[in-house]
Order: C-alpha cells, then structure tokens, then sequence
C-alpha cells in the first residue's frame, strides 16, 4: 500500500505522486540533479518554449514582496529549433514524465509548436501556456478572453494527440468561463493559476523595480487566491485539474487535493529551496499516514462535501 | 552550518563568520546563497553573498555584507550559535591559474570582498596591487587593513576624499597610467557603472580581466534566470556560468 500511497493520474497521465515541478522554476529538468531525485518526482514541466529563441527582458526581472516574487524573466528560451536539437537529447533519458510548456504570440505559433512537441515520444503531455502576464502581444492576452483560449485550445487539439494541458491565467473575472472554454477547445486537463499581475516600486528612485514595470506574483501570497479558483472550477468542470500557486508545504499541497486538485504544481517554492518538492512529497506521505488516507482519490475535493 | 560571529565593522557594514562540522569547499569568486529565515516565507528568497575568507582547515566561512534591505536587516541580527541554512559553494570563480604576473585588483563598495579571498591564494606566486574605492573611509579602514596585512600594496579612493584619492576607483585607475605599470591581468568586482568603464579601459589597453558582477538573483541555482548577463557568447546566468566573467565579453547596457 505504502509504495503507491500518493499515485494520481491526470486522465491517461500516470502519475507516482501528485508534485509535478511547475514551468519556468525547474529549468530544463537537469539543472537541480545536485539536490533531488528527479525520478522521484509526479512529473516535471520543462521551462516555456516559443516559437524563436528569446533573450527575455531587460534586468531586474525578479522583485522580492512580501511572501511572494514578482517575476518578469520574459520567458527567455532557445527557441523550438534549439531545444529539439539540443535539450531533447539531454532530457531523453529521464525517468519521469516530461511536461512541454509552449508559449506563442499567435494561434500559428501555438499549432506549430504543439505539432513539433508532438514528434518528441520523451514528452508525454504538453501545458499550453496562454496566461504569461511578461510578454507582450500574446501570452496573457489570449488567456483573458474565453474565445481565444477556444480557439488555441481547438488548434493545438488538432495536431497534438497526447494529453492537452491549458494553464490558466488568475487574471480574469471569472475562471470558471476560461476553464469551460479550454475544455470545449479539447483540453484533457487545466492547470491553474499562472501568476497574478503586480508591480513594485521603489521610493528612493521613485520608479518601478522591473524593468519590464509589471510582473507576475507568486509565492504563498497568492495561494488563497489559487485555492479559491481551483475549488471554484472543481465545481463546475469535470476534467483534472493541476493545482498550483504558492505551495511550500504537504499542508499546502493537500489543500489544493481538498479543493479539487488531482495533481499539483510546486513552483515558487524550488527557488528558496532547491529540493523543496521532495520535501514536499515526504510531508504528503507522512500527512495521509497520520490521516489514514489511503488514497489521492480519496481527498480529491473532499472539502466540497 | 552555525554562526561564529556577526560583527560591525564599518558603517552598515558587517562581517559574518560561519563554521561547519564538515568540508566546507569554495574557491574565490564562488559564492553562498543564505536562507534568511526557517520559520517565515517573507522574506521568501535566500541572499547570495561572495566568499570574503575561506579557511579550509578551520572550516570556518567569512562574509562581508552590507545592510541595505529587509535581507540584510534581518541577517544581521544573527546571533553566535545561531544555526542557518546555507547553499554553496555557487557559481564559477575567478580564474586563479596565475604564475608570475602582475595583478591588479579592482574592487569598489561590496565588490571589495571576493577579491581578499582572490589575494590570498594568489598573492605568493604573483606582484599584485589592489585598488579598493567606497564613499568614504570608514567603510574602508577594515579591509585596506586585512589587504596590508597580506603584504599587498593598497591604493584607496573615496568619494569624499576622507581616505587616499578623492574620487572612485575608476578615477583612481585612470590617475595611475597603467601603460606605464606593466598590468598582465585584472580582477575586479563592484557596481555595474564601474565595471562599465572599467571594461572600456581594459579594451583600450588591451589588458586582460575577469569581473564578479553584482546581479540580483532568485534562485542561485540556475533555473530562474533572474540574473542573466548578456555576453558576446548569448545569455548566461550569474548564478551559474558566473558571477565571474571575461570582462571583454560582458555586454552592458548603454
């Protein structure tokens, strides 16, 4: 029993564990070998591809607030090309399912890289990022209008036969609308939330601390936030859900179980602690030994009963 | 690992010691990344700080920092004895395979400290001068003494003038005509306007150096690229390829 105490699964994703490293925070899945098992891990999601290769914007991209981060990195990336050239063969031998994130500036940039990510057997679902608030003409732009994130959902579905990940922006009115349009667009699975627009700004230069003027926020600041998205679209949706934003600790994670979630993603936290998703799996375990939980499944959205 | 100290030694200036029961191994230029706090998320981010001193037979670990934000507010009311989480040795040092040449080492504000590490490892086999600049000389006296005690010559620049010459290090360098002294190579470390013009010096004269650049960084671990540096070789990350880089290749912004 113990040994597949924490299996999940994501429709046809199989998962050991329900910690999947979230994008941007765990490179290309090599970088942290010195501090944990990658195969140990429910799944890793690779740093967002673009179509080109991206240089990201100007520095300082990274704005300490109170317990969060405001990034704007810019999704600096080498490009599609490169990253079947040279990162495909890196990550080929990793024992744990591989996450593709892709990030476009139009519906074409989207069915081109989900085609492409489609040739590589190593990857075994694709996350479609349409809600990365630090690029302009694009990513958070598609993932605040309901009929965009229809139609990129649409045409990755048409060239991508693997599981459909769309990862949904916190900056809308109402989540439940985007998520309902991700899954008539034939998504297999939402993951949520990217991070909520902010700023920061400095008193003594009397300017914003990015350089890019916004951000993205993560960090624990925002989970109550994600929290209340994940139940709100656990409710009204019935494909898996990843959950995500801010989650330090096991507590943290099986919060996100207890609202809906079938998996989650651990993101800000491998920036303080490189090896904080093994440590956050350990701390699952050891809450669902002390709870007599003898299943994910069985506190998937538990607390909507 | 566990505080031995943590000690002012010039205005808002501080010197941390911290000791291990095991190895500890770093090489000048590499750097530690420093949780701040295990009981709070806020401040969230480790503080990443250049090795100042390395004693591999102690395993005893030196710092210097300066207070300038909610980090270092709180990291200096640490106390002896006090236990904190450290990551490290990071990154690439300087490159110490030196013999028989004549160094200067440049170091202006914070960007004084990976260079007294560099000085005593590389002080026996080379002729070295080192440059220090800071406001004003209090926040210098302390290390101008630990370099002398070295045996390094020490030549000072202050921004009020309280300590050797009235200006910056940059000034300072262009006071001294380094045609004439015969400088092999450069190390240096500091402010990104000084290794600016640092870097148009060295190009001038067709000198070698290597700097420690000063970026702010998230992760210090490589998967954040918070602190990329655009160089002629496409974008690295402090945290990783660096900090230290050939200063010829660093691409700053105009």
């Amino acid at each position: 029993m113990s040994k597949n105490l924490l299996n999940t699964s994501l429709g046809s994703l199989k998962l050991k564990n329900p910690v999947i490293t979230a994008s941007g925070t765990f490179g290309f899945g090599t970088e942290l070998n010195d501090y944990l098992t990658v195969s140990n891990l429910g799944a890793i999601t690779l740093k967002g591809i673009t179509v080109n290769e991206s240089e990201g914007n100007d520095l300082p991209r990274i704005a300490e607030t109170p317990a969060g981060i405001l990034n704007s990195i810019g999704l600096e990336n080498p490009g599609i090309k490169k990253f079947r050239k040279n990162i495909i063969p890196e990550i080929k031998d990793l024992k744990v399912p591989v996450i593709a994130n892709i990030s476009g500036y139009s519906i074409n940039d989207f069915r081109h890289l989900a085609a492409e990510i489609e040739k590589e057997k190593i990857i075994k679902a694709v996350e479609v990022n349409v809600s990365c608030p630090n690029i302009k003409n694009g990513g958070m732009a598609f993932g605040t209008d309901s009929e965009m994130i229809f139609q990129v959902s649409k045409e990755v579905r048409k060239v991508y036969s693997g599981p459909m990940i769309v990862k949904l922006s916190p900056n809308v009115t109402n989540i439940v609308e985007m998520a309902k349009a991700a899954v008539e667009g034939g998504a297999d699975i939402v993951s949520l939330i990217n991070t909520l627009l902010g700023m920061a700004i400095d008193v003594e230069k009397k300017k914003a601390v990015l350089a890019n003027t916004f951000g993205g926020l993560s960090g624990p600041a925002i989970k109550p936030v994600a929290l209340r998205m994940v139940y709100q679209i656990y409710e009204n949706i019935d494909i898996p859900i990843i959950g995500m934003g801010g989650i330090m600790s096991g507590e943290d994670a099986v919060e996100f179980l207890l609202a809906g979630a079938s998996a989650v993603g651990v993101g800000t936290a491998t920036l303080r602690d490189p090896d904080a998703s093994k440590k956050i799996i350990n701390e699952m375990k050891n809450y669902f030994k002390e709870n007599d939980i003898n299943s994910v499944k069985e506190i998937i959205g538990k607390a909507h009963y | 690992m566990k505080i031995k100290s943590n000690k002012k030694i010039g205005p808002e200036i501080y010197k941390m010691q911290l000791m291990s029961d095991k190895k500890i191994t770093g090489e000048p230029g590499q750097f530690i990344h420093l949780k701040i706090n295990s009981d709070s998320y806020d401040p969230l981010l480790r503080r990443p700080f250049s090795i100042f001193d390395l004693d591999y037979t102690k395993n005893l670990l030196t710092i210097i920092y300066k207070v300038c934000g909610r980090g270092t507010e709180l990291i200096k009311k640490f106390e002896k004895n006090d236990k904190v989480e450290i990551l490290g040795s990071l990154g690439n040092g300087f490159d110490i395979n030196k013999n028989n040449k004549d160094i200067l080492l440049i170091g202006g504000g914070m960007g004084i400290a990976p260079l007294y590490f560099l000085a005593k490892k590389i002080k026996d086999e080379n002729n070295i001068k080192v440059l220090l600049g800071a406001n004003k000389a209090s926040e210098l006296n302390f290390l101008e003494n630990k370099f002398s005690k070295l045996g390094i010559e020490v030549f000072n620049a202050t921004l009020d003038g309280s300590l050797g010459f009235e200006g910056t290090v940059i000034d300072l360098l262009n006071n001294i005509d380094i045609t004439k002294n015969e400088i092999d190579y450069i190390y240096s470390c500091g402010p990104t306007e000084m290794l600016k013009k640092l870097k148009s010096i060295v190009t001038e004269n067709k000198i070698k150096a290597e700097a420690s650049l000063e970026e702010r960084m998230g992760c210090g671990v490589g998967v954040c690229l918070s602190c990329t540096v655009k160089t002629t070789k496409g974008n690295k990350r402090a945290c990783k390829e660096g900090p230290v880089f050939p200063l010829k290749e660093v691409i700053f912004n105009e």
